[in-house]
């Protein structure tokens, strides 16, 4: 087996055979970008110039492990040999997971282990045209994918409401036709009935004419507005929808790395952009630029070498803005970038109120804000100030060309070549054309906002989840709870990770009690269970069945959490204890309250079940919250069941009625339970003691304490914090 | 007891009894308080504060071994070892020179002249991948993780300047 990027022709040539592992570091032995290349075969690992110079040679028999060691943005892979260790690569961050998996086939062939089998993942992969990176699960190259592919997956949108479009089309069709009538009979009035002094029915009837044009352009503007307004609201809603539906379907991992309060925002004004360029900027686009083409043809029927004068500006007004579109969208970028900033900035200190004032740090958050305000009105004046500045420029330019008329025009009326009429129509003629020349800016302007926020809309889209669901799922129903750790090996960021070869079997019904420093990867461990992130190494699997085979729902039916941090929803207490189960009955929510200790405080409260609680509600404390969130995981009646620190900051006769709580609610299950404090998971079946990620010890209490290991360690730092604890107390 | 107490306090090293050296194998390597290590890991405790003072030395386990207050204490070959030790561990190259600055669909692509030589980073937007950590400083990250640091962007030349006015 061989695995390779291809080397360079002067290096293989030195090779016999095809070496095992070759790669491509992007930078060189001195720390400078650049190339250079490393392989090995059975008997040796060597390191070489592009050119095919020998760098470095290593006999395999020297070699005792090797390491990949990870910095900042970039890493060094080490050999340990006889002689101490050497450095084999440089590489930035860009190559870490290649050059991990180097180091891991590396130390299995050193050591006579198992080699590590390869996955697509390790390698990075570029684009096979434009050499950029691919992101991880797609196949289309950013790049390649050109921006008519964004305004076509837009105009997507408008597809359900083809009829009303096209309605509203043509009736802009004709509203554009029609508009082209009065300055025709403008000039059949000047040239027909004013000139030659000729009054008869003609003044009446072209009067008359002039009105019911107008009012038939009234109505059909009104339609089609009223129909744009329709088409509009409905497409914003669409959007927003499925921008909210694919970050729901986001993985866990996505919101860790995000402030959340920023998607807000988001949400709503990146899809006002969005509709605002496909209805009125679509329809305003063929409107005018049918308009255009119609004015054109007349013009050039009514005076084709007048009409040429006014056309002299136009190659221009194209110029400038081509240049100016790459610079707007930018200019829009930036601003939104200043609002996003200023958006998360109020999301985090609206958050984290309490802090802010309990340390009187108003003024400085008043003042960070202010900073961020600034830039906000910098870039809008920036942005706004472009814009104001092109639109009379376009003007002035549009408006040389109609002086040009006037002077030639006038010139050939006083020679009597030409009618004042004509001279007139293709004065108003030309005012109609620069309205729409005018609106290309303001079209550049929305249409660059648009594409922008359709970018950032389309990018959450495009975000696969980090933990998908398979296509044919196996049906579980009811699961025992049979639980297996397979050699699990998982990081937030691949190359640190936080558990490590975690194997462990757990019984149905058994509880499991996991211990360890924080830090040591005990939160980890339950996020896996629940598969809020998918294993990097290994399975885990549930009565057998691995869990990237069952689909989300199913699992998490079977999955009933109390945590830390409990949430609880802006609604009732009754709606929160059914959040899992909307169909329970007063009875069930009650039930659950009772066993959860938690239904006797609630029917004391003067609202009951009905108390609002969340946001803006009535404030539980955080004891009674917790028993509420115990009574919304017994309603949902779990196989499996995930404690995380449940008793954690309350006091002792709250614990104790949490305790109990608890006792009731784990009959049964399969639970897994971590503990701020030892003397809570005396119950367990088990105890886990973590350690850096790594199970160093497992079994009961009792068992662990006579082993004096980590855990008796664990126990004896509690005592004696509890010991201090007394004597301040 | 007086053990305990020195595991929780900051043990700040005495630069005359640190030595630092590169090994045979181009690993950094050292003495520190008379004791030799074959491998030694070097890392900021304030990394875009400050770049040269405030140094965690810790062996190859990850134990902290002594914080170096600032290594220009530190004599001419320690120094040097130290400042290269620095630079391959926070592999940060300054922007010297920007060279182009390109939207290409929904990538942003960044031409750049570095202390390191020339690079090229990719970003899926700007709003995630640029950092502002004070005054005129920015924090490029690219899709894979590769960093490279502005220092301060107005002193940058014309061009470069140019380049950044609608993207900063």
């Amino acid at each position: 087996m061989s695995i390779a990027e291809r080397l360079p022709d002067p290096i293989r040539a030195q090779f016999e055979q095809e070496p095992l592992f070759s790669a491509k570091s992007d930078l060189r032995n001195n720390g400078h970008f650049g190339e250079q290349w490393m392989a090995f075969t059975e008997q040796e690992i060597t390191l070489w110039e592009s050119d095919g110079l020998q760098l470095l040679k290593i006999i395999m028999k020297d070699l005792k492990e090797a390491r990949a060691v990870n910095g900042v943005g970039g890493g060094t892979l080490l050999a340990d040999t006889g002689q101490g260790p050497v450095v084999l690569a440089r590489y930035t961050a860009a190559l870490s997971s290649l050059f991990g998996f180097a180091a891991k086939l590396l130390t299995a062939i050193a050591k006579g282990e198992d080699r590590p089998a390869v996955s697509e993942k390790e390698f990075p992969r570029y684009c096979p045209t434009c050499d950029n990176p691919l992101s991880e699960g797609t196949q289309v190259c950013p790049i390649c994918k050109n921006n008519g592919k964004v305004i076509a997956r837009m105009l997507k949108y408008a597809k359900p409401y083809k009829l009303q479009m096209i309605g509203a089309g043509f009736l802009l069709v004709l509203t554009t036709l029609i508009e082209l009538i009065p300055p025709y009979l403008t000039k059949v009035m000047i040239d027909d009935v004013l000139q030659p002094k000729d009054m008869g029915s003609t003044l009446l009837m072209i009067v008359a004419g002039l009105g019911v044009t107008s009012l038939i352009l009234t109505v059909m503007q009104t339609v089609r507005g009223l129909i744009g307004v329709w088409v509009g609201s409905k497409l914003m809603g669409d959007l927003r929808k499925d921008i909210y539906s694919s970050l729901m379907r986001l993985s866990l991992a996505f919101f860790d790395r995000r402030q959340t309060s920023q998607f807000i925002g988001r949400v709503n004004s990146d899809s006002e952009a969005m509709r605002q360029f496909m209805t009125d900027g679509v329809i305003w686009v063929s409107g005018e630029s049918l308009r255009v083409i119609a004015i054109f043809v007349i013009m050039f029927s009514l005076d084709w070498k007048l009409t040429l004068f006014a056309l002299l500006p136009m190659p221009f007004m194209v110029i400038v803005s081509m240049k100016l579109w790459p610079k707007i969208g930018r200019r829009w970028y930036q601003q939104w970038r200043s609002i996003f900033r200023l958006n998360v900035l109020v999301g985090d200190s609206l958050q984290g109120v309490r802090v802010v004032k309990a340390f009187g740090q108003e003024a400085t958050e008043m003042s960070r804000y202010s900073e961020a305000n600034r830039e906000v009105v910098r870039h809008n004046i920036r942005i706004e100030g472009l814009w104001q500045g092109m639109f009379p420029l376009f003007s002035f330019i549009a408006g040389l060309g109609t002086l040009l008329i006037w002077y030639n025009g006038g010139r050939s009326v006083l020679q009597d070549e030409l009618q004042l009429g004509t001279l007139m129509a293709l004065i108003a003629y030309l005012t109609m054309l620069f309205g729409p020349l005018q609106w290309v800016s303001q079209m550049i302007n929305w249409a660059s906002n648009a594409l922008s926020a359709a970018d950032r809309v389309f990018e959450i889209m495009d975000t696969p989840s980090e933990v998908p669901d398979v296509r044919d799922p196996v049906p579980i129903g009811k699961i025992k709870g049979e639980v297996a750790f397979d050699k699990v090996t998982y990081g937030y960021e691949k190359h640190h990770p936080v558990i490590k070869d975690i194997n462990l079997r757990v019984k149905p019904g058994e509880m499991i009690g996991l211990v360890g420093h924080s830090g040591a990867g005990k939160s980890t461990f339950i996020n896996m269970i629940c598969r809020f992130y998918d294993t990097d190494e290994g399975s885990i699997s549930i009565d057998g069945v691995d869990l990237r085979r069952i689909s989300q729902s199913d699992l998490r039916k079977q999955i009933g959490v109390v945590l830390q941090e409990t949430f609880l929803f802006d609604g009732t207490i009754a709606e929160n204890i059914a959040y899992s189960k909307p169909d329970a009955t007063p009875v069930d929510i009650m039930r659950a309250a009772k066993i959860a200790n938690a239904h006797d405080f609630i029917v004391r409260l003067p609202d009951g079940y009905d108390t609002r609680v969340g946001e803006r509600g009535h404030r539980l404390s955080g004891g009674e919250k917790q028993r509420v969130s115990i009574a919304r995981a017994i309603i949902h009646d779990p196989r499996i069941l995930i404690l995380d620190e449940a008793t954690a900051s309350v006091d002792t006769e709250t614990e104790r009625q949490i305790q109990e709580a608890i006792t009731r609610l784990i009959e049964g299950r399969t639970t897994f339970a971590i503990a701020h404090r030892l003397s809570t998971l005396r119950n367990a079946d088990r105890l886990v003691v973590l350690e850096r990620g790594k199970i160093v010890e497992v079994g009961t209490h009792e068992e662990l304490l006579e082993r004096k290991g980590a855990y008796h360690k664990l126990v004896e730092a509690q005592q004696e914090l509890s010991k201090i604890k007394g004597v301040e107390g | 007891m007086n053990a305990d107490k020195d595991k929780y306090d900051i043990t700040i090293a005495d630069p005359d009894r640190l030595i630092f050296s590169r090994g045979p194998g181009g690993v950094f390597q050292g003495i520190v308080n008379g004791k030799p290590y074959d491998e030694l890991i070097v890392y900021r405790a304030f990394p875009f504060i400050y770049t040269t003072q405030f140094i965690s030395i810790r062996d190859a386990k990850g134990e902290e071994l002594c914080i170096v207050e600032d290594i220009a204490e530190l004599d001419e070959e320690s120094l040097k070892e130290i400042e290269r030790e620095l630079q391959f561990r926070y592999f940060l190259p300054r922007v010297t020179r920007v060279d182009s600055v390109k939207q290409k669909s929904d990538l942003w692509l960044w031409e750049l002249q570095t202390n390191l030589g020339p690079t090229r980073l990719a970003m899926r937007n700007l709003h995630e991948h640029l950092q502002f950590p004070s005054g005129n400083r920015i924090i490029l990250t690219d899709i894979n993780g590769k960093r490279c640091e502005i220092a301060d962007w107005k002193e940058l030349d014309g061009h470069s300047r140019n380049q950044l006015t609608d993207v900063v």
